[in-house]
Parts: C-alpha cells; sequence; structure tokens
C-alpha cells in the first residue's frame, strides 16, 4: 500500500522504521519521510505501528472476519 | 517490487465520506483531470454495511512510475473535495486473473461485492489454491473473483468476489474456504477491514478529452 502519497512511501517501508525503533508517527517521520509533509497519513501510519509492535510482542491481531461480526451484529 | 507494468494499473482505495450520494457527481465533473492522469475506467462501490464507506477502482494507462503518478494534485484535490482528511492507503497493482465462478445470465441481480486489501503468503499459492478450490467457491455463492497485485510488496493482493445474496457473503465472511486466505488478513496495519457491498457506477474515460 502506498501510505504517504506527498513522500511515495508505502507501508513496508514504514513497518521496517518501526521495526528498526521508530515508535511514534514522529520518529516515522523522521525515518522515512512518511506523514512529514501534509501529516494526512499519520492515522494509518499510526496503524501500522501498533500492527508491527503487536507482531513484533506475538500477539494476534484481530482478524477483519471477526472485525466485521463485532461491528455489525 | 519493481515498477515494470506493462498494461494497465490499477488504483484502489477503500475510505468513508460523510455524503456516498456526492461521490458519483463529483467523479463525473472530474473526467478531464482523470483523463489527464491517463484514468480509462473508474467503478464505484458502497459498503451496505458501513454506511459512508466508499471503494473506488480505477484503472489507468500512464507509463510515469506509481511514486510520481499518486504525487499528482488530483488524488489530494479529489479526497478534499468528498470530504476525507484522513487519507488511507492506496493499493497500486496489476490484475493477475479474473475468474467466472459461475455463468449468469442476463437478468441476474447483481450481486455482493467482498473486497480484501491483504498481505498473503504467497501470491502464486493463492492463485493455485483458487483454481482448486473453485468447486467450492461455487457452492459458496461466488460469482467472480478478481485477483490484483501490488507493484510495491510481492505479497500484497487486492480481491474483489462477487457473492450471490447477502445470505452468502455473511456465511463467506463467517466461514470462508481455506483457499481464501485473504479474508484474515484484511483489516490489520496500513489494510482496511473487509469491504462488502455493492456496485454503484463505473465511468468509461475516453482519451484527449
Amino acid at each position: 500500500m502506498y501510505v504517504c502519497l506527498c513522500k511515495g512511501v508505502t507501508s513496508q517501508t514504514v513497518a521496517e522504521a518501526v521495526a528498526a525503533g521508530a515508535s511514534t508517527t514522529k520518529k516515522v517521520a523522521n525515518a522515512c519521510g512518511a506523514g512529514s509533509d501534509c501529516g494526512r497519513c499519520r492515522r494509518t501510519v499510526q496503524a501500522i505501528i501498533k500492527a508491527t509492535e503487536a507482531e513484533a510482542a506475538g500477539l494476534a491481531p484481530h482478524t477483519s472476519a471477526k472485525r466485521v461480526r463485532r461491528l455489525f451484529r | 517490487m519493481t515498477d515494470t507494468r506493462t498494461g494497465t494499473l490499477i488504483i484502489a482505495s477503500d475510505y468513508r465520506v460523510p455524503d456516498p450520494g456526492r461521490v458519483w457527481p463529483l467523479l463525473q465533473r472530474r473526467r478531464a483531470e482523470l483523463a489527464g492522469i491517463g484514468a480509462h475506467h473508474v467503478l464505484v462501490y458502497t459498503s451496505t454495511w458501513d454506511h459512508g464507506r466508499m471503494l473506488v477502482t480505477m484503472g489507468i494507462r500512464n507509463p510515469e512510475p506509481v511514486v510520481d503518478l499518486l504525487r499528482s494534485r488530483v488524488w489530494f484535490d479529489w479526497f478534499d473535495a468528498v470530504g476525507v482528511t484522513d487519507i488511507p492507503g492506496v493499493f497500486a497493482g496489476e490484475m493477475l486473473e479474473k475468474l467466472d465462478v459461475t455463468t449468469s445470465s442476463v437478468g441476474t441481480p447483481p450481486g455482493i461485492v467482498v473486497a480484501a486489501m491483504t498481505s498473503v503468503s504467497d501470491v502464486a499459492t493463492v492463485i493455485e489454491r483458487v483454481h482448486r478450490a473453485i468447486d467450492r467457491f461455487q457452492a459458496a455463492g461466488i460469482r467472480k473473483v478478481w485477483l490484483y497485485r501490488a507493484f510495491d510488496d510481492p505479497c500484497e493482493m487486492l480481491i474483489l468476489q462477487e457473492i450471490d445474496s447477502e445470505e452468502n457473503a455473511r456465511r463467506w465472511i463467517d466461514n470462508p474456504d481455506d483457499a481464501a486466505e485473504w479474508m484474515i488478513g484484511a483489516g490489520v496495519g496500513p489494510y482496511p477491514p473487509l469491504f462488502v457491498g455493492k456496485f454503484v457506477n463505473m465511468m468509461r474515460i475516453e482519451e484527449n478529452l
């Protein structure tokens, strides 16, 4: 996924920055540029930070099917 | 992954708008801008389960690198026009295959579209498993499957499935076939949750507008 359209940064690049220690949107912006221009992709960057940290901690993320069921039942 | 496309680039994005009814008229007013970036088809889907959510896919013929194309003001102006503040992740890739699982006759009511943008373990394996499971897909009410692969990530896919009824769509979401690995990974990290909705409209854009 292209996350930051201003800088052309992909989700893979953001995830790599998080894995290398960028734990906030500001640190991610410094590491790879994502969110450093208009900043409108920061919500997606935050989602990647959470998912990458959860994966590193060995926590199973909620599956989409579970989310859909939880939201619509 | 290197951007070595030779055919149509597929751009897809899933986002929430304050007023879904405004999206189609606004798109129609932007024909010239869309033609300017090489768009030749725009398809709009609206969520039936999550009011305000839209899925827009676009076929583009443009030799520019994807990164340069996505920097165009067209995208930002579009998000501004429809009232999207937080810009979502954008899928950019190519179609690998369209599978007609069942043959539908004229007059068949439109089905339910279930779309997933996600990361899979291996794209080739996913396709192989889908082919082997085609009878089970048919039994589950799947009419068509469109499989796309991202340019920027060799494991990223966009999968659109047309299902014959709301009931079968719910069943598929609750208990997808093992071959539909993509149903599990959606909604994590940059990926939106599964999109469940219907096709609204398609715009065909001629060149040289």
